[in-house]
């Protein structure tokens, strides 16, 4: 199974991107096909029953332009030494000989490379160092990034978009004065004697048709797309306007050639106005469309400008600044202080405090020594540190969360794909609506003008361009502001489902706590010394990765006692471990497993209550088969998890927490934050069948844990959110990733959510209620009953206004603030 | 996009003005329309067609004459280039004063004449085609199309003298209009004028079809 995404360029509404993925879908061999409007993508998975060159004809075929997104990387290599043409052959013979390199021209009147290649298979270096063992000096690198040239391919748009409204809105304007001016009887307008249409007629009617002709050029679009799609019974909206605009365009000329002809009444039946006027004004709502649209993938550039250009690698004890892209794994790196992080690593020397918070949002820079990850963009504040380059471009934190966002903004909602479905409905019914109206007026009042204006009218009020758009352009934004929060949303689905939650199940053990548990007490048994006791069980709990028995094994380092090797270590999941120490067996775990060895805990067991009531964990200690001793640790609560579940509740969410400790432990933690509802002492594999239990209750259940232990229960719940983590696994695993280790984000996300859903609905609403009032309005229903008509020209001006609403308002959604950022300002 | 889409308005722009330059004078279909159906009333009425050497100036009369337009072949010899001259009688019955008949109306000898000066131009014309093309080169706003009743018209101030488009199709191939304003200022029962019909007509103003009153004397000379 192969998966790609491609960019498509020309459509213009959701009924473009539904037949898009109508057609691709249908191709055999293609098992999903998904077209997201806003950004313009075509996501495609296909098996070997199809190929990439068949979807893009396919998509080709319909009318619109595709292009795979670059997986494979162009640079312009300026290069020295040439003397001929004869050279520049030569460097290219050998540079597309490389493995990697999928193209390579070398133009000597330039003196450049151009070379496309795949940097997963050949480094820059190595291209470079081609050229060099030919004898030639390769020098700076310029290269194009594909999110560059995506950049520099919106702004064009923009310009052009800009440059067609212009033109259109020059010859508009004039044409729609010439049409009116005559007709406003209580204010006399200037206009000039020669072109009063009762006495020159024919000039005034080649006046309109010359006018109007640039404004249809500039539109060509609007009928090379439309008519296409209408002869292949996919009507879409360009085909709404085209049909409309066509009519009244053919119609006048037509009457042109009657007064020319000598009927002269035909110039009172003159509709250029109408069709240059709709199309500027269209034209102005696609202007702001993608003026609109490129604000919304503001987010994207924001986090695409953090990384640095250039690094600083230390090259045989020398220090050498290069650019950024000729960074390779590996490398040692200087970062001075004030310096930005170009890649990610691992510090070798040196210690400093690095301000995270461009990634995470979190504000305060976090210290960083030996054997700590630092990650690309962000900001080295107080001391100068080497690290080791690990992840480089595309693989970098930074990269992976650009990805991230940029596919989440690609996805689609449920109730996007619903917008899709009833707009691929929509147009056909639209124009069926149009011609029965204009008929029947006809029939109605045997006046072929009056019926024109009619069909006209629906056709361009009836425009469901800003259905598609009602959902992309919240979800762009909406995603685009939790990555300023460091709150990672995977996709439309999780943002549609998130905002249902009633829910959340929280995993206690660095989730609800800090997940650094501390030894708290030391309790013994008669007659066993309490260093010998944490010698024993921490030498046990050696090989053991549980944060319980790490926090024993920290203890013991801490007092100084040596440990032991342990030998025939054994973990009982959800019980504890066996080891042999020194000839002895020694147990550690929690009650389960003293039961079952058979070791009686009569001596100490009042002192396991108080602790557990205590929120503490007791970890039982026997050695052959006696109780030694109780140790016990507390994991401390994070200052932020009772303020966080006081918010979710707030919202009318029941909070549970889900752990592996005891009944009482874990009752005491609840307490202490208010959690409702406790699922304690449940074995790591069962915590997804205790989701599905609360989902089976009717719930709908979202997981909050660290992404690694708790992936299953992740997966299973309706939303899992991993926190506090950017980690692969993390970012895989769950729905909605929370980069710092805030509680508080739970509920910024949930929030942020349901805002989002919020603004899809008001979206919807402004997209559908220009439609729906204005479809009957511009039909005649009112003017049956003596009520108003709407005019060609009003339609176009609300179907613009409907775009223009629509993007608003989902720009609105950048105004969101957490609810603690709100009560701070307060 | 600029480019292309530059080069296509250039290349409309520069046909649409030589078309304009090649068929200049072919887009006044009203003023030419006119020349053609006035041709064909004055065919039609040969022996009803006079020329007054003194005025220079060629008149049409209705085929009872009780009226006749009169236009100037030369207006540099006459005060009114354009106007109708009507028997007064029928007006004079319903009280009409001749003394306070405003300007641009002027009684003489039983005759009603309302008119206007068109210019000073002192181009002769020959015939009374040419005489009336004078009027539609030199004065062109006086000439109108009359949307209701598919007619041409001059107009000759307080009044208009219409011909149809088609006689074959119009059963009203000259009308004679007379403006009531200045009639009933000077005294005129409408009701009461014998020979004139006192109706609303239909004209376009300001993009609208708006209802007018006039007194008119229609002709079918088909």
């Amino acid at each position: 199974m192969e998966s790609r995404i491609l960019s498509v360029r020309g459509m213009t509404c959701a009924a473009c991107a539904q037949r898009i993925e109508k057609v691709v879908t249908r191709l055999p061999g293609v098992q999903q096909a998904s077209v997201n409007l806003a950004s313009e993508k075509l996501f495609v998975q296909y098996d070997e029953g199809a190929t990439l060159d068949a979807i893009k004809e396919a998509v080709r075929k319909i009318g619109y332009e595709v292009a795979e997104r670059a997986e494979c990387t162009t640079v312009s290599i300026p290069i020295g030494g040439m003397t001929c043409a004869a050279c520049a052959q030569r460097i290219e013979k050998v540079l597309r000989r490389l493995e990697g390199v999928v193209e390579a021209t070398v133009n000597f009147a330039t003196e450049k490379a151009t070379v496309t290649y795949d940097p997963q298979t050949v480094r820059q270096s190595a291209i470079k160092a081609a050229i060099e063992k030919l004898g030639y000096q390769p020098l700076e690198i310029a290269k194009k990034d594909a999110a560059e040239e995506d950049r520099a391919r919106k702004q064009k748009q923009i310009r052009s978009q800009w440059m067609k409204f212009i033109v259109a809105a020059a010859f508009a304007l004039p044409l729609l004065y010439i049409a009116m001016a005559p007709m406003i009887s209580f204010v006399r307008l200037p206009f000039p004697g020669w072109l009063d249409p009762m006495q020159f007629p024919l000039v005034y009617g080649l006046t309109e048709l010359l006018l109007v002709i640039p404004i249809l050029c500039v539109g060509n679009r609007f009928y090379t797309v439309g008519f296409k799609a209408l002869i292949q019974r996919s009507p879409n909206m360009d085909s709404l306007i085209a049909i409309g605009t066509t009519a009244a365009f053919v119609y006048s000329t037509w009457n042109v050639f009657q007064i020319a002809g000598g009927n002269f009444a035909a110039v009172d039946a003159l509709y250029f106005e109408s069709a240059g006027v709709i199309i500027a004004l269209i034209l102005l709502g696609k202007t702001l469309e993608a003026i609109s649209k490129g604000k919304t993938g503001e987010a994207i550039k924001k986090l695409m400008g953090l990384a640095p250009k250039t690094a600083i690698i230390l090259q045989n004890g020398t220090e050498q600044e290069i650019p950024i892209e000729e960074v390779e794994i590996g490398d040692i790196i200087v970062v001075k202080p004030g310096g930005k992080i170009p890649v990610d690593g691992t510090v070798i020397e040196g210690h400093t405090a690095i301000d995270e918070s461009m990634l995470t949002g979190e504000s305060m820079p976090v210290d960083k020594k030996a054997g700590d990850p630092v990650y690309a963009a962000s900001l080295n504040t107080t001391g100068t540190i080497r690290f080791r380059a690990e992840r480089i471009g595309s693989d970098t934190a930074l990269a992976q969360i650009i990805k991230l966002v940029e596919d989440a903004q690609g996805s689609k909602a449920p109730i996007a794909k619903l917008a899709d479905v009833v707009s691929g409905y929509f147009v056909p019914i639209v124009c069926l609506i149009a011609l029965v109206a204009g008929v029947a007026w006809y029939v109605g009042t045997q006046d072929i003008s009056f019926a024109l204006t009619i069909f006209i009218s629906v056709l361009v009020i009836a425009c469901p361009c800003a259905l598609g758009l009602a959902t992309p352009t919240a979800i762009m934004v909406g995603t685009g502001k939790g990555a300023e929060y460091g709150i990672l949303i995977k996709g439309g689905e999780a943002l549609e489902t998130a905002h249902k939650i009633d829910t959340i199940v929280f995993d206690k053990t660095g989730t609800i706590t800090e997940g650094r548990p501390t030894v708290t007490d030391l309790l013994t048994a008669k007659g066993v010394p309490a260093d010998e006791l944490l010698r024993l069980a921490a030498s046990a709990e050696m090989g053991s990765e549980h944060p319980l028995g790490q926090a024993i094994v920290q203890s013991a380092r801490q007092k100084g006692i040596e440990l032991e090797q342990a030998g025939g270590f054994d973990s009982i999941t959800g019980q504890g471990i066996r080891a042999e120490i020194g000839g002895k067996t020694v147990l550690a775990g929690n009650r389960k497993l003293m039961d079952e060895q058979s070791i009686d805990l009569a001596e100490l067991e009042g002192h396991s209550d108080r602790l557990a009531e205590e929120g503490k964990t007791p970890m039982f200690v026997a050695v052959d088969g006696k109780l030694a001793g109780i140790i016990a640790v507390a994991d401390v609560v994070k200052q932020s998890s009772k303020a966080a579940i006081e918010a979710l509740h707030k919202m009318g969410i029941q909070v549970a927490m889900i752990t592996g400790d005891n009944r009482r432990t874990a009752d005491a933690i609840a307490k202490q934050v208010g959690i409702d509802r406790v699922l304690a002492e449940v074995l790591p594999q069962d915590k997804s069948d205790e989701v599905k239990k609360l989902q089976a209750e009717g719930r709908k259940v979202a997981m909050v844990g660290d992404g690694i232990n708790d992936a299953p229960a992740l997966a299973q719940a309706d939303i899992g959110i991993a926190i506090g983590s950017g980690t692969d696994v993390a970012m895989e695993s769950a729905d909605i990733v929370l980069m710092k280790n805030d509680l508080m984000d739970v509920p910024t996300a949930i929030e942020l959510s349901k805002q989002t859903i919020r603004n899809i609905k008001e979206n919807l609403f402004w997209a559908f209620g220009y439609n729906v009032i204005g479809i009957p309005i511009a039909a005649g229903v009112l003017h049956l009953f003596g009520g108003p008509l709407l005019n060609p020209i009003f339609a176009a001006a609300a179907m613009s206004l409907s775009s223009v609403s629509v993007l608003t308002n989902a720009l609105r959604l950048k105004r969101f603030k957490p609810h603690r950022e709100r009560r701070a300002a307060q | 996009m600029r480019k292309h889409i530059m080069r296509r308005m250039i290349a409309a722009g520069i046909v649409a003005v030589l078309l304009l330059a090649a068929s200049a004078c072919s887009l006044d279909v009203i003023g030419n329309g006119s020349v053609t159906a006035f041709e064909q009333v004055l065919n039609a009425m040969t022996d009803r067609v006079d020329y007054d050497e003194a005025g220079a100036s060629w008149s049409l009369s209705a085929p009872d004459g009780s009226a006749r337009f009169v236009w100037s072949g030369n207006w540099s010899a006459s005060e009114f280039d354009a106007m109708l001259a009507v028997d007064a009688e029928p007006f004079l019955s319903a009280g009409l004063n001749p003394n306070l008949l405003s300007e641009g109306c002027v009684y003489q000898d039983g005759i009603l004449m309302v008119g206007r000066n068109l210019g000073n131009d002192g181009t002769e014309a020959d015939s009374p085609l040419s005489a009336y093309r004078l009027i539609v080169q030199n004065s062109r706003s006086a000439v109108s199309y009359h949307m209701a009743m598919d007619h041409f018209g001059v107009n000759v101030g307080f009044g208009m003298f219409e011909w149809a488009k088609d006689m074959a199709a119009n059963d009203k191939d000259i009308v004679f209009v007379l403006d009531p304003e200045p009639l009933l200022a000077a005294g005129v029962d409408p009701n009461a004028v014998e020979g004139w019909v006192f109706g609303e007509v239909e004209v376009h103003q300001n993009g609208k079809q708006v209802k007018v009153e006039k007194f008119l004397k229609p002709f079918d000379l088909t």
